[in-house]
């Protein structure tokens, strides 16, 4: 899979080039409009992560000639805009997803998962965390084909933390994640840690425990020994 | 009222009090030299007299019976006893009836005098009706007035037709300039126009109107690029330090404090700059506010983003619907407002309790009142509780410390100020606050 990251800040454009890298992405980079639109114009890519506010013109420009020249080519927009107008404009256009900065790595990892599935129709549409299976299209989590009774906002944070497995989750990230940034931090915490408990009240039931741990003071983490 | 109206309306009072003083000028000017004419006719038919007498004092009885006969002008002559000094003329206006036949008197003008023949002393008095002249006398008023009729009408045709043509560069612009509604919609010009004055007023509107539209959109650049540049950097801190997090199992406690605490700050710092940069383009009126929200689809929307954590503090919200109505306004914006509010409300209300909601409001008022069974707010915080960084412990914003960035209810303000809405909060008498918009 070859991604192309457009972002003028050297530091952010660093920082993603790292976190696709991870990902198993063949990482292409730059800070310009200008340079993107010939890199565009000679190879195709499969993800575009386009900053709309360039030094040297709008980012929706590369948007409109990538929908042009390839069709496949899944965009997700990063901007520190926040005009909802543009990311409306941008979506219309074509784009696949939008991200308002400043977002958390987790989020993005997440939303590239699900543009990449979306996009490319992958026919296996679950995902595997130690025993449990989450079928993210039913919106079902089975551990050992029993299936488990989660609430929606359970089923988001377990979901959330397998696509990010390994990694630690940071409670702002998470709460970011369910109810979006318009929430009170301290506010969203005591629910996530509600949440949490009954989370792994079910999973320690269904005979998981130890699958999730708490980093104290920062956040969660889903482990697996699988690579 | 219309300005081509105003005119009409004022030329229509000059005419009528110039058209009603020549009038009445002209009845009398009419009426006198009527009068003077009769006169002179009386006194030459007494001259007349005098001198057929004075040739031939014989023709008295003549002249008697004979005219005596007339009857639009007879004469009526009389022997007197006694001296007199001096012949004098005296006039008069007399109503009278010449024949037993007539039923209404007419109007006769009667110049008595004496005459002496051959040492005698008579009375003459000669009659002549003065009918005929007043018909004339009405005829000039008649036509004064309709005179005045005709020229009301022209003046009211000239109005429709000449004003409105001369004055349609005029109302045009009027009317353009009540459309504006933002500075960005300008995108046509006045037009230039053969009338000096609306030129210029052109002209000048034209260059205001620029000079509006550059500063706005330098503004909503500005407020683009600040958060642009703000957000940027805040966003590598943030990233920063949630990659130092990830890998915490390998860090002492304190360094994954310190940079927790560095992401705490970095997303609160964006959240802030997020609210100051939503009010300010509140501010500075850049939303479309033309579309049609209906108050209780918005109200379902944030309970249902709210869910969660009404579900989770167990509160109970009752919604009491009287009427469904719809304003006109941005949606984003409204629903923001509500949310606001709403979350304040959800935050504060003890676990277990309730919050009212209750759209409409007596003889169908468009209103949205919020109320909840939190601790209420004090008094000295009342008046200031929808400003900036306000917040109900009483000082001001202290990072890391509080939940909220004091900004939600300047929120709510400043949008319920775009749309003219009415906002208030008071206390319930018991406990509890309610939060009033009225749309």
């Amino acid at each position: 899979m070859r991604a192309l990251i457009v972002e003028d800040e050297p530091l952010l454009n660093e920082e993603l080039q790292e976190q696709l890298l991870d990902e198993q992405f063949n990482v292409d980079c730059t800070t310009t409009l200008r340079e993107a639109k010939d890199m565009v114009a000679a190879d195709e890519y499969d993800l575009v992560l386009l900053d709309l506010g360039l030094p040297d013109g709008n980012g929706l420009e590369l948007l409109k000639m990538i929908k042009k020249l390839y069709d496949e080519t899944a965009v997700v927009i990063l901007t520190a805009h926040g005009e909802v107008d543009e990311k409306v404009e941008g979506l219309e256009m074509g784009s696949d997803d939008y991200l308002a900065k400043p977002f958390a790595m987790s989020e993005l990892r997440a939303r590239i998962h699900a543009v990449m599935r979306r996009r490319f129709k992958i026919s296996d549409n679950e995902i595997y965390a130690g025993k449990l299976t989450l079928n993210l299209n039913h919106m079902e989590v089975t551990s050992g084909g029993k299936q488990l009774d989660l609430t929606e906002t359970e089923y988001k944070i377990l979901r959330y933390l397998a696509l990010n497995k390994n990694k630690t989750i940071t409670r702002i990230a998470l709460a970011e994640h369910i109810w979006g940034s318009k929430i009170d931090d301290r506010f969203s915490f005591d629910f996530i840690n509600s949440h949490m408990k009954n989370l792994r009240k079910k999973l320690s039931e269904a005979g998981i425990s130890e699958l999730i741990s708490t980093i104290y003071g920062v956040g969660y983490k889903l482990t697996t020994n699988e690579a | 009222m219309k300005l081509n109206n105003q005119i009409l309306l004022g030329n229509l009072v000059l005419s009528a009090v110039v058209f009603v003083v020549s009038g009445i000028g002209m009845y009398y000017l009419v009426f006198s030299t009527v009068y003077d004419e009769l006169d002179n006719h009386l006194l030459q038919h007494k001259t007349d007299i005098m001198n057929q007498v004075q040739s031939d004092p014989a023709s008295l009885n003549a002249i008697r019976e004979l005219g005596g006969l007339g009857s639009y002008e007879w004469v009526e002559i009389e022997r007197i006893d006694g001296q007199i000094d001096e012949t004098e003329n005296s006039y008069a206006s007399i109503d009278t009836t010449r024949y037993e036949y007539q039923d209404t008197p007419e109007a006769y003008r009667r110049l008595s005098t004496q005459i002496s023949v051959n040492d005698t002393t008579y009375s003459l008095k000669i009659y002549e009706e003065v009918a005929a002249w007043e018909n004339i006398s009405m005829t000039i008023l008649l036509s004064v007035v309709a005179g005045l009729l005709i020229w009301i009408l022209l003046l009211y045709l000239l109005n429709q037709v000449a004003f409105e043509r001369i004055l349609k560069p005029f109302y045009n612009t009027v009317d353009t300039l009540e459309t504006i509604s933002k500075p960005s919609d300008f995108d046509e010009k006045f037009p230039g126009s053969k009338t000096h004055e609306i030129n210029v007023l052109n002209q000048a509107l034209n260059i205001m109107m620029q000079q509006i539209s550059s500063t706005f959109e330098e503004q909503k650049k500005f407020i683009q690029n600040a958060s642009h540049e703000l957000l940027t950097p805040l966003s590598i801190i943030r990233q920063k330090a949630e990659k130092i997090l990830s890998n915490s199992d390998q860090l002492d406690e304190d360094t994954v404090k310190a940079a927790s605490d560095i992401q705490h700050t970095a997303v609160r710092l964006s959240r802030l700059s997020n609210s100051l940069l939503l009010i300010s383009r509140v501010e500075n009126r850049q939303f479309n506010l033309d579309e049609d929200v209906r108050i209780s689809s918005v109200m379902s929307e944030v309970l249902d983003e709210m869910k969660d954590f009404i579900d989770m503090k167990n509160i109970h919200v009752s919604t009491n619907e009287t009427s469904d109505f719809v304003v006109r306004g941005n949606k984003e914006l409204i629903q923001s407002a509500v949310y606001n509010i709403m979350q304040n409300a959800v935050k504060f209300t003890p676990e277990n309790s309730g919050i009212k909601i209750e759209i409409g409001g007596e003889s169908g008022q468009k209103e949205l009142k919020i109320i909840d069974e939190g601790p209420g707010i004090s008094a000295e915080l009342r008046d200031s509780l929808f400003d900036r960084f306000k917040k109900s412990n009483g000082h001001s914003n202290k990072l890391g410390q509080n939940n909220g960035n004091g900004l939600g209810l300047s929120i709510v303000k400043s949008i319920c100020k775009l749309h003219q809405f009415e906002y208030s909060v008071k206390n319930r008498k018991g406990s509890g606050t309610e939060v009033t918009i009225r749309f």
